[in-house]
């Protein structure tokens, strides 16, 4: 099977749903597909950013997707999971900086992995920075 | 490829006013539930859908049959073969 992997590293609500998006579609087209939440991210899958909708936007897209109701990337990600092999990973490092654990975010991550757990699980295949 | 002219259509999958990828996704969850040899018909306005389903039904092995230009809208029919 095709292996991607994607470091979401930004907290960009564009940038959030264009690995939503790649991600998904990869796992429905039979590819494995391994997302590692780390950075900035983390913070907009966190239970109180999603409620208050306090995403940064950086533009145009960004705003016309609030607007609209566009499906919003963890639907997207949860969806990549019920229909393909997609996993999720929160950054260790991240959390432990914030302070917090994965109760406190969208029950959408597999597990806490680091680097060297991610680096592991994305060997052999692409990965792609955002 | 298949036989166009004989094709009858079993199942329409409206995904139109839906944003990409809503229209694939609607049709690999429909496409799951039914018989092999079942043949679709998915509606979609957006027009990256219209190029992206054939990319999907190409690549995971269903049988692509065509794309048509409709009314503001476009038709994907795919037959299911495995």
């Amino acid at each position: 099977m095709e292996r991607i992997s994607f470091v979401l590293a930004s907290d960009s609500l564009e940038k959030l749903h264009a690995v939503g998006l790649m991600a998904s579609v990869a796992a429905v087209s039979q590819m494995e597909v391994n997302v590692f939440v780390t950075m900035n991210a983390i913070t907009a899958f966190r239970k109180s950013t999603v409620e208050k909708k306090a995403y940064r936007v950086e533009g145009e897209v960004g705003r016309h997707l609030l607007e609209k109701n566009g499906q919003m990337f963890y639907d997207l990600l949860q969806q990549g999971k019920m229909m393909g092999s997609l996993k999720v990973y929160a950054c260790g490092m991240a959390l432990e900086l914030i302070g917090e654990g994965l109760d406190k975010y969208l029950p959408v991550f597999d597990e806490v992995l680091g680097v060297a757990g991610f680096l592991g699980k994305a060997e052999g295949g692409q990965v792609l920075f955002v | 490829m298949a036989q166009e002219a004989s094709m009858k259509i079993d199942e329409v999958v409206d995904g139109r006013g839906l944003f990409c990828p809503g229209p694939l996704m609607e049709l690999i969850k429909t496409i799951q539930l039914k018989p092999v040899g079942t043949v679709l018909s998915v509606l979609s306005t957006d027009e990256g859908s219209a190029k992206d389903i054939p990319a999907w039904i190409q690549k995971v092995g269903q049988e692509y049959v065509k794309t048509e230009k409709k009314d503001g809208y476009w038709e994907v029919i795919v037959k299911k073969v495995k």
